[in-house]
């Protein structure tokens, strides 16, 4: 039972990253349409540059913060490229988003070379009921709960947020209510750069990055998102903890080598399953 | 006649160059028929079938397995082991499609690139039989009978089989296009509701398109097999499926002689940006910065600028000019 705690709790910590990468695809997706292949970048992105900036003696906080902007800057200039050009389709935006992620690792390899980063994040365990905690893993819980709080405010309660959910829920009324949807568009895509980058700060002192981690970032995210059909951030939230936790017991109680196979089979499962549920019809009407 | 110039023209070409080329060059032009072979498939399956994969290496793949394990450990011919490569993609593509081609667009994506993920750990971890990481060594030669393909004349004999092959599957598809199958391959692409409200099979033709693109891929991997006689998992990286992909729209989605201009040019560019990073003085990682720097800017410029590809925009100019 201690052993399942353990494994449970970082399996939680991990899905916590999982959930912001997934929330970065659906805020994406809600407003554009578009499925952001270089999702997974902008986590490598922030965790490398975060991992740089500390080690040239740039202190904690201000060196992750450095980062996750770093990050959404990037997401701006992505979302730039896939949507700034007006009729672009959705599919061919997935297609320049893949090129700009593959486009990325010639960037990445030239700045931090083809070997995997990690940094130290914060030391000790704490021992909760005979469960050893590591305090990174606590940090990482509560700073994922508190971006969500943040998130939901946002969403809810700003103007801006409430025009990127008026452009998701109906693109052509937002735009004659006044609402900019292509710069909407930019902004979810900042957002979902900032969202990667804090997923990215987050995870690399667990498990270290290398440039071409971004696919399993990204498949991960995506596996999380469809949980809520990359509509809605709670079921991505809720997603993320599934994944996390599923890969953590598979790792544990069965082979490592199976857990980076747990998120592609859950994924084809969700979203054969999803599809089998719809019809051609409704299908398009979504597109 | 549409058809007749530019097939005589290939014919002429695909006759001469395995004897003019010099050995270096015809190496190349080797592989570039062997991802005509697959590009012509995708490009069929994106363009006229509307989906995308991106996992059309890991069928090389599996054709590559099959003929290299029929050929070495259960004794078959190696011609037997080539023939049935296409055979066993497309049984396994139909069997992993009918539950795949539920999804659409970017879920097909994400569950073709899931399927090629999945397939290179199978392939790993069955060691007993494939190799695992380590691959398969030491596959036999190709040849029927007495008459083994070895030596000074293999390049040659592989030069003729790849691009053989490579027209076939062109000719194929020509036809395939212009065939009633062809057009309402084309309507299911624009809109799947009305073309199975015009009567079409959409489930069926996805299906059959999907199993033929994974044919054409299985093929290729076979006649790969042979000619470079050992093959791992990391022959067959996720990159080579978007190099596939880059290829496909480079020469046009759809476009059937445009498979043949897309994986020759994007071939050609990333195999000269190849030969400049490993010039003396170039940094160790310039190759590999070079050559993703390249599938990064054409994938986005052709997107951006040419989103229907080269050749059909060639064409468009070209038949603009004339009137």
């Amino acid at each position: 039972m201690r052993l399942f705690l353990q494994y449970a709790v970082s399996g939680i910590a991990t899905g916590c990253a999982f959930a912001l990468v997934a929330t970065g695809f659906v805020a994406i997706y809600r407003v554009t349409r578009v499925v952001n292949f270089a999702q997974g970048v902008f986590a490598v992105v922030a965790g490398m540059l975060a991992a740089t900036l500390l080690g040239s003696g740039v202190p904690h906080v201000i060196a992750e913060a450095l980062a996750v902007s770093t990050a959404a800057l990037v997401g701006l200039i992505v979302g730039f490229v896939a949507i700034g050009r007006p009729g672009t389709s959705p599919l061919a935006s997935l297609i320049i988003t893949l090129g700009l992620g593959i486009g990325s690792y010639a960037v990445l390899i030239l700045i931090w070379g083809d070997q995997p980063i990690s940094f130290e994040g914060l030391k000790g365990n704490l021992d909760v009921g005979g469960v050893t905690l590591q305090v990174q893993y606590i940090l990482v819980v509560v700073l994922t709960a508190v971006a969500f709080v943040a998130l939901s405010l946002f969403f809810n309660r700003t103007y801006l947020g409430r025009g990127l959910t008026a452009c998701s829920s109906n693109p052509r009324a937002a735009r004659l209510v006044g609402i900019n949807v292509t710069r909407m568009g930019l902004v979810a895509f900042t957002l979902g750069g900032g969202l990667g980058g804090l997923a990215g700060v987050l995870l690399t002192p667990m498990q270290p990055v290398a440039f071409n981690s971004d696919v399993g970032i990204a498949i991960s995210g995506f596996a999380a998102a469809i949980f809520g059909g990359l509509l809605r951030p709670g079921a991505a939230f809720i997603g993320g903890l599934v994944l996390g936790v599923a890969e953590a017991l598979v790792a544990g109680y069965g082979q490592a080598s199976l857990q980076s196979g747990v998120a592609l089979v859950i994924m084809l499962g969700i979203m054969v399953w999803q599809a089998s549920r719809r019809t051609a019809t409704s299908d398009e009407d979504a597109a | 006649m549409r058809l007749a110039r530019p097939s005589i023209l290939a014919v002429v070409v695909i006759l001469l160059l395995p004897v003019l080329l010099p050995n270096a060059l015809l190496t190349i032009s080797i592989f570039i028929g062997l991802s005509t072979i697959v590009v012509s498939g995708l490009s069929l399956l994106m363009g006229f079938a509307g989906q995308v994969s991106l996992g059309q290496a890991a069928f090389y793949a599996i054709g590559a397995y099959t003929a290299g394990l029929l050929a070495r450990d259960a004794g078959l011919p190696p011609v037997l082991g080539l023939l049935a490569a296409p055979v066993v993609t497309a049984a396994i593509a139909y069997v992993v499609g009918l539950p795949l081609l539920r999804l659409r667009g970017h879920y097909l994506a994400f569950g073709t690139l899931a399927f090629q993920l999945i397939t290179l750990s199978l392939i790993g971890e069955f060691k007993d039989i494939t190799g695992g990481d380590t691959g398969l060594t030491a596959i036999p030669p190709l040849g029927i009978g007495p008459l083994i393909v070895e030596g000074p004349f293999k390049p040659i004999v592989f030069g003729y089989l790849a691009w053989g092959l490579a027209l076939l599957t062109l000719l194929f598809n020509q036809h395939l296009v212009q065939s009633r199958p062809g057009r309402a391959l084309r309507a299911l692409a624009t809109s799947e509701a009305a073309a199975l409200a015009a009567g079409v099979p959409v489930g069926r033709y996805k299906l059959q398109v999907f199993s033929l693109s994974a044919a054409y891929a299985g093929l290729a991997g076979g006649v790969y097999a042979f000619y470079v006689s050992y093959i791992a998992p990391g022959s067959f990286p996720l990159v080579r499926s978007i190099e596939f992909l880059i290829m496909a729209t480079v020469g046009g989605l759809g476009s059937v002689w445009g498979s043949a201009v897309g994986a020759t040019v994007v071939f050609l560019v990333v195999q000269v940006l190849q030969n400049l990073g490993t010039l003396p003085g170039m940094p160790v990682r310039a190759p590999a910065v070079f050559a993703y720097a390249v599938y990064g800017l054409i994938l986005v410029s052709i997107m951006l600028l040419l989103p229907h590809g080269i050749v059909p925009a060639l064409r468009a100019r070209i038949a603009r000019r004339g009137t």
